[in-house]
């Protein structure tokens, strides 16, 4: 035994592709026993992605722009004609200018809430009481008598602000100082409209509704109970509020009421071209437009979340986007293959599906071993009518195809793992028992065998006492060629649909990416699975090749 | 040699008499309610009667054996649900279909192949032999469908070269078969999965050639030849690769069993209206007459390829007596 193990591995390191088949062998197994740790992600979530997008609404026409900023935008204002600037995630400040979007850098990283240009200058504020000037191109920190996370702001061409946030806080920005304004309520703040230094609005959560008057505030009575997100004024006369569910507020001459709108969802942000032109965005795409004073849904044809919108009636700009399904992403940092149509991380489920090809490979092989060689044996050394019946169901068997065996068992009763190993198994023994069998033929009439036989052994004690010793190294080798052939079967069978649906293997990887659609182009889907079988599968055929050499001395000779 | 025929021809047919009762009782096993399988939902209790007559499903199970196998034999598979007409009319082009993908394709492996195999063993010790054998081991390993899917992206969708699926451009229109095939657009069609199959198929051929080869080449005979100073490439070729064929013979009877059923991979990847992706479509719809003539259909064309390599075997082969029923193959 110790011979024969030496005389293995001498003839795996000296051939140089058998020795790699067997480190690619070890380490699938390695993959496939610490599967869940390798792998980055759910095999079965769909991932989402966090990117900052703009949306342009020209006349008719709709257009996205995706990742111009690497996190949720939540804010964008114009500072000029086609000039904007938006705030979002991450002290994220992207600008755009002379028809690109491109960063600037701020000096904190907490989450800026809103963004409010006016005469060349620009304010946002964000979490943690943090303000930001942007003049001559720089940001700079202000230091303001609040830590308060900040939600809205309002800036003046002539240089006076209103910044509002959590439980009731209100900055004051007059004449460069920053004063905290005490308000009648404790409830957060989401947005302020200021558009002269005495004449504003301020909203925030359970309809709160509070007027400016250049020194301090005062609640209005509100027509709702929900929470408001945004304020909007166009001048003294004419300004909008929106909120949760839907929630339109209309102020027209010292009146706030309730307006039907379009959508039903939360609505985000209002831009005012007019008193009466008016456009709103919110969550999942949502857009809807005023005309002729009714309001009506504008199919952006998106379902991302907006946040913020700014119009001059020619040109719309909306941005935002929460987290959505990373659809079909090429091979990245954070997804080694890509994602599939639905956002599901690639890589792991190819580390995932390592385990269902090893396993299902190695089961099937076994079984195929273990039948072929019992019958081989059987067959050549009995001869005779049970070699010849034997050898007619072998005859059988080459008769049947494997592919379309397996879907008759599936259309019978139900894709599995188990009919997979079962058409496997059953199928493909015949090639190891007629070679197993030709090998037991030349046995039988050796002497040691005749001996046997004289001194009465009985045929199961010949055959498995004394024959099948000697077939056991081509057992070996045909269990690594069965090995091969059980793991392209389990992928083929697989990637037909006839393997578990909630189970990944490279094959069903495969079925996946067949049945979506995009493996036409998504080559980063088809690619690793399809590897990573052939790998497999050539490493298996190395090693047995090299095995060879063992089992059929003759060969060794030359 | 007539004797060797009949032997192999009834052979041939006492192994489809076990595939079809094979295939008989797992239909039994797997759908106890035999009409289910033959009867689709929406039939008249008109036609249901028709149908539980014609298969005599209302008798006992050994009556129904006989009446499935009188029925297999006059080609009466009954309706496809899915087509709602008789499965017969529907599978007797897709198996043209199949032959046309499927024997050019074998036949450029078994001819590519073995020649390759003869230059490896020539070249045997060589950097080309160890280059060969690997690049043979490697398209084996790569499972066709895979294949097929990459050269699709790549030949058809990004250079455009090749359609994608199917047989021909639609609209067509072609009076029969041989009508649809003689055109530059079929060809044009069946390039992709040929070289899909023939692929995958040809590292075995050449493998099994270069063994024998070697095991030839130790012969007396070819040193005879040799010593009569013959050219190399003779020797080669006209010799040592004579006596070299049988078992890659024999393999391509084997390989023909697997290309049936591998076919179906190939024809599912390319949406080649063949039998296999017949049979794919009649699982996914359920269609228990259609799938069961498909199956029985790719059966019998193996029984009939293997029959055919049998009889090369018998007259290539002198030492295969035509009277014995040569078991050991």
């Amino acid at each position: 035994m110790r011979e024969l193990f030496l005389l293995l591995w001498r003839s795996i390191t000296e051939d140089r592709l058998a020795t790699f088949g067997v480190i690619v062998v070890v380490l699938l197994v390695t993959v496939a026993l610490f599967a869940p740790l390798l792998a980055t992600h759910d095999p079965y979530a769909m991932t989402e992605r966090v990117e900052g997008t703009a949306l342009w609404v020209r006349g008719e026409r709709v257009s996205i722009e995706e990742g111009i900023a690497a996190d949720t935008l939540y804010s964008v204002s114009a500072d000029g004609p086609e000039n904007y600037i938006a705030a979002g995630a991450g002290g994220a400040v992207v600008r755009y200018e002379e028809g690109s979007w491109s960063d600037i850098e701020t000096p904190t990283t907490e989450t800026l809430r809103a963004i409010s240009a006016a005469g060349g200058r620009s304010i946002t504020v964000g979490h943690n009481g943090t303000v930001l000037w942007y003049t001559d191109g720089e940001f700079e920190q202000v230091d303001v008598p609040s830590s308060a996370d900040l939600f809205g702001v309002s800036l003046t061409d002539d240089g006076t602000a209103l910044a509002v946030g959590e439980d009731g806080t209100v900055l004051h920005l007059d004449d460069g100082r920053w004063t905290v304004i005490e308000v009648p309520v404790a409830r957060d703040l989401t947005a302020v409209a200021l558009i002269a230094p005495d004449y504003g609005y301020a909203v925030g959560a359970r309809g709160t509704l509070l007027r400016f008057n250049g020194a301090d505030f005062e609640e209005v009575a509100s027509p709702t109970f929900r929470d408001l997100l945004n304020v909007t004024f166009y001048d003294r006369s004419a300004g909008y509020a929106v909120g949760e569910r839907g929630t339109v507020l209309r102020y027209r001459d010292g009146e706030w009421s309730e307006e039907q709108g379009a959508l039903t969802r939360t609505l985000r942000s209002i831009a005012m071209v007019s008193a009466e032109e008016v456009q709103v965005v919110g969550t999942h795409g949502d857009m809807m437009r005023r005309v002729d004073g009714t309001w009506q849904q504008v199919a952006t044809g998106y379902s991302r979340h907006f946040r913020g919108i700014t119009s001059d009636g020619e040109t719309t700009v909306v941005v935002g986007t929460d987290p959505y399904i990373n659809s079909l992403a090429r091979p990245s940092a954070d997804h080694f293959f890509g994602t599939t149509h639905n956002g599901r991380d690639i890589y792991s489920q190819v580390i995932h599906g390592s385990r269902t090809a090893l396993l299902v490979g190695f089961v099937a092989a076994v079984m195929v071993t273990v039948i072929g060689t019992n019958v081989g044996l059987f067959s050549g050394y009995l001869r005779g009518r049970t070699d010849n019946v034997l050898m007619r169901i072998v005859d059988i068997m080459y008769a049947l195809p494997l592919e379309p065996f397996a879907m008759v068992l599936v259309l019978l009763w139900r894709p599995g793992i188990h009919i997979i190993i079962l058409a496997v198994g059953l199928l493909t023994w015949r090639t190891t028992a007629r070679i197993i069998r030709s090998q037991v033929l030349s046995l039988a009439d050796r002497p040691f065998v005749k001996a046997a036989r004289i001194a009465g052994a009985s045929p199961l004690r010949i055959i498995y006492k004394h024959i099948a010793p000697n077939v056991l190294p081509l057992a070996f080798l045909q269990l690594a060629v069965a090995m091969a052939f059980a793991i392209t079967a389990e992928a083929t069978l697989s990637f037909l649909g006839l393997g578990p649906p909630r189970l990944y293997s490279w094959g069903t990887i495969l079925h996946q990416a067949r049945l979506s659609g995009a493996w036409r182009t998504a080559w980063w889907w088809v690619v690793p699975p399809g590897l990573l079988i052939m790998l497999s599968v050539v490493s298996v055929f190395f090693i047995s090749r090299a095995l060879e050499v063992i089992a059929n001395p003759r060969l060794s000779r030359r | 040699m007539a004797r060797y025929i009949v032997g192999k021809l009834l052979q041939m047919l006492f192994t489809l008499w076990v595939i079809l009762t094979v295939l008989f009782f797992l239909f039994r096993l797997g759908l106890p309610d035999p009409t289910v399988a033959l009867v689709t939902d929406g039939l008249s209790p008109e036609d249901r009667a028709i149908v539980t007559e014609r298969f005599g499903l209302d008798r006992s199970l050994p009556m129904q054996y006989v009446m499935y196998l009188g029925n297999v034999l006059t080609g009466e598979f009954g309706r496809s649900f899915h087509y709602n007409a008789p499965v017969t009319a529907i599978v007797g082009e897709r198996v043209a279909n199949t032959l046309i993908l499927m024997l050019p394709a074998i036949l450029i492996s078994y001819t590519v192949g073995p020649l390759l195999g003869v230059l490896l063993a020539w070249k045997r010790g060589s950097k080309l032999e160890a280059g060969g054998i690997t690049t043979g081991l490697v398209f084996r390993s790569a499972p066709m469908f895979w294949v097929g899917m990459l050269l699709i992206m790549f030949f058809g969708i990004q250079l455009g070269w090749f359609p994608t699926s199917g047989m021909r451009t639609f609209p067509y229109e072609a009076a029969n078969f041989f009508d649809k095939i003689f055109t530059l657009d079929f060809l044009h069609h069946l390039i992709l999965p040929t070289i899909v199959i023939s692929l995958y198929y040809t590292g075995l051929p050449m493998l099994i050639m270069r063994n024998t080869m070697l095991e030839v080449m130790g012969e007396d005979f070819i040193e005879f030849a040799e010593a009569r100073g013959l050219s190399k490439a003779r020797i080669m070729y006209r010799h040592a690769a004579r006596n070299a064929l049988l078992p890659v013979v024999t393999q391509a009877a084997i390989t023909a069993g697997l290309a049936v059923g591998g076919q179906v991979v190939v024809e599912v990847v390319f949406s080649w209206p063949g039998l296999g992706l017949e049979m794919f479509n009649a699982v996914r719809t359920s269609d228990y007459p259609l799938a069961q003539a498909a199956f029985m259909l790719m059966a019998t064309i193996i029984l009939l390829l293997n029959f055919a390599a049998d009889i090369v075997y018998g007259k290539l082969d002198p030492r295969v007596s035509y009277s014995s029923q040569g078991a050991g193959v």
